[in-house]
Order: C-alpha cells, then sequence, then structure tokens
C-alpha cells in the first residue's frame, strides 16, 4: 500500500469527520436533548435536568464499573441483586440506635461495610471467573440469583426502614454550589451526581494513564497475548470485578440514603441491564478491548433521559422497556456503521 | 485419460482459460492494483509472488467475485465476466479459492463441510445424508484421500482439514483453483503429497494459480510464475528460467542476495542460558546452552518439540523434570512474569494469537513488558512516547504514527512490532518462534539484519524455524530435534538443508 492517503473534501469536512468518528456518541446526546426540549419545553428546565442527573447516578456508578469489567472481556449481571445485599448491610447497621436515640454506629462504619461487603461479592466473582474458568455470564448470573434469594431470606421479602436523619438522608438528597442572586437561583447539583463524576474522573486515569488500565484493555483484546507478556491476567480480571463491587457499593450507599429504607425484592432490580445498556450506548465493545468511560457517563445520563421523557410525555412506564430496547439497538447500529 | 489430458494442455495452448487485462482497482484512493493483466492456460500451474501489500489478494479476490474492478476485464473460458458478477456465479463457473485461513466449520462433519448449502436433498426435502457421504467419499479419493466423511471436521489434522477444503473446491466442477499460502500450516511430508495432489489436478485439465511467499515451492509445483509489486504486473516466467533469488529481486525490485551465516565467534564460555534435562511429555532430556551474542537455530519438522521446549523455557508449559540457568545461577520460571523477571523474550510463532493485542495500537503493544518490569502506577506517557518513537524508527516500522492500531499493520510491521515488545524490555535472551512467517520479502531481510544487529550487542538469539533457508542465512549453530529429542548439533561451517533433515527425521 502506499503511505499517503488521498481523501477527498477540504478541512472541514475532514474535521467534521473525525469528530463524528470519535465523538459520534456527543452528538447524538445532543441531538436527543435539543428533539427533547423541543418535545417537551419544561425538559430543559434546570430542575428537570438536575433531577434527571440525581436518579441516573445510582445505575451510573455501577456503569462505571461495568464499563472495566467489559472491557476486560467480562461482564456483571449480579450487581443489582449486590446492591440489594450490601444496601442491607448499610441499613441494618445504620438503623441500630442507643437508648438516647443516637446512632450505635458512626454512620461512616456503616458505609464502609456496605462497601466491603459489595467488593466482595465482586472478588467471589472473578475468583470463581478466573481460577474455575467458567464464563463470567453465567457466573455472576449464578451469584446474583444467590444474593437476591440470600437478602430476601434475611429479611422475610420485606422493606426495612433506616433510621431517617440528615446526615445519612443528606447524602443522597443533598446538593451542592446552590446560590441565588438576585431573582437568579439555582438549587445546586445533586451529590449523587457529583460522586458519580469523581469517579468517572478516577476510572478515567485509572484505564487512560495507568499501566492498569492498559492491561485491563489487553486482557479484553488478546488475553494469550497478554498472557505471554507477562501479564497477570487473573488479578487483572479479578481486579474488574472487585472495581465494579465496590462501585455497585457506592451506588448502594446513594440509593440507601436516598429512600432510606431497603426493600428485598425491588432494591437495584434490573440495575445491572441499566448498567450495562449505559454501557453499550456509550461505545464500549461487548467483546472487549474496547471502551471509554466517556461514553458510559454519556450512555448513563441518555438513559436517565429516556426514563424522564416518558414521563415527561405522559408514555406508560409498561412501554420504557420498548423505548430502551429501541435505544440500545439504535446505538449499536451506530457504532456499526463507524467501523 | 492420459490422452485426455494431453490433448487438454494442447488445446489449452491457445485459448488462456483465464483472461485479466488491464485491471485496476483503488480502495479510498489508494490504487492497490493498476492495470495488470494476469492469464492462465488449462491445466497450467501458476505461481503468483509478490510482497504483503503488492495486490495478489485484491486480483484473486477480483477473479472470485468478492470485488468488482475498477477497470480492466476478466475474460474466464473465452467469455467476458460481467463487472459486478457475485462470488457465487464465478462458483458455479468453476472458479474456487481456498484461501490462506482454514473456511471450515469444525463442528460440522467432512461431507457437511463439503456441501455447505448445496446438500442433496431427498424427495421429502430434508438432507439425504447417505447420498451426501458418498459423492463427499467419491470427492474425496479423487484426491487419494481416505478421511471418513462422516467425521468432524474438528477431529482432523490440519493437513487432512486442507485436503477438505480442496474437495470443497474441486466439488463445484472446478476449472481454476485459487490457493493461497497452501503450505505454511503442512508438514515437508504432507506438502509433498499436496504437490502430487496439485500436478494430478492439472493433469485433469485444471488451472491451478498458487499464491506463495516460499519461493522455492514456486520453482518445485508450478509451471509458470507471475510476480507483482507495488499493484503492477513485473513479469511472468517459466520456473525452468529463473531462481528463488531472481523471483525475490523481482518482487522488491532490487538484487536480493542470499547470504550465508558464518560461525560463531564470540566468547564460548560466556553461557547465557543452559537448559538442563527439561522432560515432559513430549521432551526427552532435553538439554542445550546459548552464548552471549550467539544466534542459535533450532530446526525440525513440525511436532518436533521445539516450539514446546521454549515454552518451558519461557514458563509457559510446566516441565515435569529439568531445569534452567541464566548466566550460571538456577531461576525457577513458573510463568512468563518470572522468565521476564530473568531477561527472557518471547516472541511468539502465532502473532495474532498470543503476540499482539490486535485491537491496540503500537505504543501498547511495544510497552506491555517494559511497563510491568519498571516500577510504579503510571505509564509515564512522556518517556514512553520517546522509546516508541525510537524503536519504530530503529525497526523501521512503517505506520502512520505510535497510535495506528496493530491490526491495520502488514505482516512484516506486527512482527516488527511483537520483536520491539522485547528490545524494549532489554532481553538478554530472545526466543523467536518462526520470526518470518507471514512476513514478506523485504521485511524477512530488515528482521534478519535486526536479529544479527542484537547478537552483536551481545544478546543471545533462539531462532526457532521450520524454514531451512531462514536458518542457513542467519544461525551460528543449529539444534535439530526430533520426536522431543536433540538429535543433532551443526555449526554454521558444516550446515546444509540435508544434514538437517537428515536428523529431523527418523533416521538417528
Amino acid at each position: 500500500m502506499r503511505a499517503v492517503e488521498q481523501r477527498p473534501g477540504s478541512p472541514v469536512i475532514d474535521l467534521a469527520l473525525r469528530v463524528w468518528r470519535d465523538y459520534s456518541i456527543l452528538v447524538v446526546f445532543v441531538v436527543i436533548i435539543v428533539i427533547c426540549a423541543v418535545a417537551a419545553p419544561r425538559f430543559i428546565l434546570a430542575d428537570n435536568l438536575l433531577n434527571i442527573l440525581r436518579n441516573t447516578s445510582t445505575v451510573g456508578a455501577i456503569a462505571l464499573g461495568m464499563t472495566l469489567v467489559i472491557i476486560a472481556g467480562g461482564i456483571d449481571l449480579s450487581s443489582g441483586p449486590v446492591l440489594a445485599v450490601s444496601g442491607a448491610v448499610l441499613i441494618l447497621l445504620q438503623r441500630m440506635v442507643n437508648a438516647d436515640g443516637s446512632p450505635a454506629l458512626p454512620l461512616a462504619v456503616a458505609i464502609a461495610a456496605c462497601l466491603a461487603v459489595a467488593t466482595a461479592f465482586g472478588f467471589v466473582n472473578g475468583i470463581i471467573v478466573t481460577k474455575a474458568q467458567l464464563p463470567p455470564f453465567i457466573v455472576t448470573l449464578a451469584v446474583g440469583i444467590i444474593a437476591r434469594s440470600l437478602v430476601m431470606y434475611f429479611m422475610r421479602g420485606a422493606t426495612v426502614m433506616g433510621n431517617n436523619i440528615p446526615q445519612f438522608t443528606g447524602i443522597g438528597n443533598g446538593s451542592l454550589l446552590s446560590f441565588h442572586i438576585g431573582s437568579v437561583s439555582f438549587p445546586g447539583i445533586p451529590i449523587p451526581f457529583i460522586v458519580a463524576i469523581a469517579m468517572a474522573v478516577v476510572f478515567h486515569v485509572l484505564l487512560t494513564r495507568t499501566k492498569f488500565g492498559t492491561y485491563v484493555f489487553a486482557v479484553g483484546g488478546n488475553e494469550n497475548a497478554a498472557r505471554y507478556s507477562g501479564i497477570k491476567v487473573d488479578r487483572i480480571r479479578i481486579a474488574t470485578y472487585m472495581l465494579v463491587g465496590l462501585c455497585t457499593g457506592i451506588a448502594a450507599t446513594i440509593e440507601m440514603s436516598r429512600m432510606a429504607a431497603v426493600a428485598a425484592t425491588t432494591s437495584g432490580a434490573q440495575y445491572e441491564f441499566e448498567a450495562i445498556t449505559a454501557v453499550i450506548v456509550g461505545g464500549t465493545s461487548l467483546s472487549g478491548g474496547k471502551g471509554r468511560i466517556v461514553g458510559s457517563i454519556v450512555g448513563f445520563i441518555i438513559l436517565g433521559i429516556v426514563n424522564n421523557m416518558m414521563i415527561m410525555l405522559n408514555i406508560s412506564p409498561y412501554l420504557s422497556g420498548a423505548v430502551k430496547g429501541a435505544v440500545i439497538l439504535f446505538a449499536v447500529l451506530m457504532q456499526r456503521r463507524e467501523r | 485419460m492420459s490422452d485426455a489430458s494431453a490433448s487438454a494442455l494442447s488445446a489449452g495452448v491457445q485459448t488462456p482459460v483465464l483472461d485479466m487485462r488491464g485491471i485496476s482497482r483503488s480502495f479510498f484512493g489508494v490504487e492497490v492494483l493498476h492495470k495488470v493483466d494476469f492469464s492462465v492456460k488449462r491445466g497450467e500451474i501458476m505461481g503468483l509472488c509478490g510482497e504483503n501489500g503488492a495486490g495478489k489478494s485484491t486480483l484473486m479476490k477480483i477473479l472470485a467475485g468478492i470485488h468488482a474492478p475498477d477497470a480492466g476485464e476478466v475474460v474466464f473460458k473465452g467469455s467476458p465476466v460481467r463487472r459486478n458478477a457475485t462470488p457465487l456465479e464465478m462458483q458455479h463457473a468453476g472458479v474456487s479459492m481456498i484461501h490462506q485461513e482454514l473456511n471450515l466449520l469444525n463442528e460440522l462433519t467432512v461431507a457437511q463441510n463439503i456441501f455447505l448449502s448445496r446438500e442433496p436433498r431427498g424427495p421429502t426435502g430434508l438432507i439425504a445424508y447417505s447420498r451426501m457421504n458418498d459423492e463427499a467419499r467419491r470427492i474425496l479419493e479423487r484426491l487419494g484421500e481416505k478421511i471418513d466423511p462422516r467425521r468432524k471436521v474438528r477431529d482432523l489434522k490440519i493437513a487432512q482439514k486442507q485436503m477438505v477444503e480442496i474437495a470443497k473446491a474441486i466439488s463445484f466442477n472446478v476449472e481454476l483453483l485459487v490457493m493461497d499460502e497452501p503450505t505454511s500450516p503442512l508438514t515437508g511430508r504432507e506438502t509433498t503429497i499436496l504437490f502430487e495432489l496439485i500436478g494430478s489436478l492439472s493433469r485433469q485439465g485444471i488451472a491451478v494459480v498458487y499464491i506463495s511467499h516460499r519461493l522455492k515451492e514456486i520453482i518445485d509445483v508450478c509451471h509458470k510464475v507471475t510476480v507483482l509489486r507495488d499493484g503492477s504486473f513485473v513479469a511472468t516466467r517459466s520456473v525452468s528460467e529463473v531462481t528463488p533469488q531472481q523471483i525475490a529481486a523481482l518482487m522488491v525490485g532490487r538484487e536480493v542476495k542470499e547470504s550465508r551465516a558464518a560461525d560463531f565467534t564470540g566468547d564460548p564460555a560466556a553461557t547465557v542460558l543452559e537448559v538442563r534435562g527439561v522432560s515432559d511429555r513430549l521432551l526427552k532430556n532435553v538439554s542445550f546452552q546459548v552464548r552471549r551474542g550467539e544466534i542459535l537455530g533450532f530446526s525440525g519438522l513440525i511436532g518436533a518439540g521445539r516450539t514446546e521446549l521454549m515454552e518451558v523455557i519461557f514458563g509457559m508449559r510446566r516441565p515435569e523434570g529439568g531445569s534452567v540457568l541464566i548466566e550460571g545461577r538456577p531461576v525457577t520460571v513458573r510463568s512468563a512474569i518470572d522468565a521476564i523477571r530473568a531477561d527472557l523474550g518471547f516472541v511468539t510463532e502465532d502473532r495474532k494469537e498470543t503476540g499482539l493485542v490486535l485491537c491496540r495500537d503500537i505504543t501498547d503493544n511495544a510497552n506491555y513488558v517494559s511497563w510491568l518490569k519498571n516500577r510504579g502506577l503510571f505509564k509515564g506517557r512522556k518517556s514512553t512516547a520517546d522509546s516508541t518513537r525510537q524503536i519504530i524508527e530503529r525497526l523501521r516500522i512503517r505506520c502512520s504514527s505510535p497510535a495506528q492500531h496493530v491490526s491495520n499493520l502488514s505482516g512484516g510491521n506486527q512482527q516488527k512490532v511483537a520483536l520491539a515488545k522485547w528490545l524494549l524490555s532489554g532481553a538478554k535472551v530472545l526466543i523467536l518462534d518462526e520470526p518470518t512467517r507471514g512476513v514478506d520479502v523485504g521485511a524477512r531481510q530488515e528482521i534478519y539484519q535486526i536479529i544479527r544487529e542484537l547478537a552483536a550487542e551481545g544478546v543471545a538469539v533462539i531462532v526457532v524455524s521450520s524454514d531451512l533457508p531462514e536458518i542457513l542465512s542467519i544461525c551460528e549453530r543449529v539444534i535439530v530435534m526430533h520426536e522431543g529429542r536433540i538429535t543433532g548439533t551443526l555449526a554454521a561451517s558444516e550446515l546444509t538443508e540435508a544434514k538437517v533433515m537428515y536428523y529431523a527425521t527418523d533416521v538417528v
């Protein structure tokens, strides 16, 4: 082949093509927002937009960890149930009170226990996937079923209320950076979204700047080549499952704080699929080796917008699956064309 | 039979079965073929040579109906072929192509593979398996092959799979058969059988286009050879009037010297790697040494245990006994990372499977090992970028940038990236398993030069190769293996192909 490629077109078209190739998800994102704003003018109000960000951040946090797992060639179908288990641990520890009504344990201890439990589930997933060499789809599906069953057993299928104190509920329901200047007022950025974005920055740096991130891509891209290059493939795999576990623990903390309650059957239900959807919509390849955190952020916000628009346009909630399924197909179709 | 084939050949002298005239084709504004003429007569075996990217595959894909030409005309059996002919139309017209990678479905039987999508049907519309198996058996017998057509392809040896591919190809009333690098997975004996088969197809009046990088094979099996370079026709010669060196010169456009390596002249006592009594199911008490700056070759037939031995040394395979010493001290190598810490490097025989992460860029692929060797959490973008740029220059890797995905590089440049990984990690012992498989002539010479330079810098290089000319041209000493045993060690000065084959076969 000759080295020089002759491309027709002006530099402007070239630039547009490159933006489209690398950031098509962002273009789609902007188009979606414009369409929504036209279809339902209330959509664009600050309150509504901030509300979307707050609602979508729980799934968003899981989607960040899921991105790593999927890039490494795995998948985690246990996130929803693990959120319920670790959330239950958090609520049960947090609702213990002394005789005078003050919390028996510092909140930090309860949260740490929640994160530890969720990470431990990730460790179990990772160990079984790597050491027993079973497909991650089956392992995490089974672990998820077990986790959901255990939480239902110990809570007898009920909903358990937590200790409804502001320092706890403030995590999920609070906002930062609110201001009022004259008649202009800004309600502030939801804390869950700030947490999700902070996590996203960490994960982005982890994936693009650290050796660990490179090895995650290598393991997902070609496990054998990674092994022959001396990369400890199993450790990388286990680490990605532990990270998605940790993310699920953080998501559980936010979710429990928002509700101040854990429901054995419905807490975290379907979250694993929502998270996987966000990752796929964001352009990460399910076959491993390819993906970006930025894509997953856009992915989970798009899901949040879809959910929000269903309400805005008064569409039956029973149809939400139809819309989300269509979004997945559309997103994957766009990505096929790029290749 | 002989009368028929003789008359077929004499008739063929006048009318080529295939005549491609002035074929041009561009992809994305890059012209890959420029007014190429290519013609083959009935029963003729035509070699097709050229470096990777010379346009051989594109030309054959146009013939097979996979691509349409931008300009030019394809005439098959005297009548012009429609410009947008489909692969199926071409197959029915009598053109079959066997691709370099086998296109068989492992879970189906031999007969099912041969008749895929054209299964004979019974009166009920269901597949008539007994008829299908009988017909498959008949086709295989025509090839002198006795594979049970009911066996699953998965259970066949690679040479048998190749036969199934050929059976599938000739099951369409084939008049022109294109074979792309058919011998690369075959052993010497299997290659001989394949050549006999090609000869017999030719006597049956079938024209064969034979694509190969192994120029000696071209001379052995073909009647004529056509050379392409940079998308243009260079020459068609009768094989009786050219040498492999002359074909290579036509391919690269300059003289290619066939050099012979000299004996090792370094310090014979400076042993870097010593292997003592390594044994496992296949390997039997293998011991050898390699010295600083030495290029040591490993020759033998496929299945002799050379790759397995290298995998033991590199920690990818557990031996039942034996030890490995680096610079005199015994090392325990249980995984690749142990080997890497002992300054070993291993360029594997299959770069797509075990050498490269194709969906990542050159920078990542070249640095995986050096990142592991250095401490620290971060990659260090500046130092990584500098060292990557230097290695790209040093190895003359042709790429648009260090951020180019390895999957978009040619075979030779991919191989250089696989090599770069170990150079950047500072390996003292470098094992190269089939270092030029699927690499074109020009890049091959460059890789030989790099190997010689590394040895001159003091790296001990082990080259495992099934390509005898390759062993002859770079190795200072050669160890020959047969069925897990070392059967002979030869210095470069006493090395001949005959001696190597003597030790490599079961004579000893």
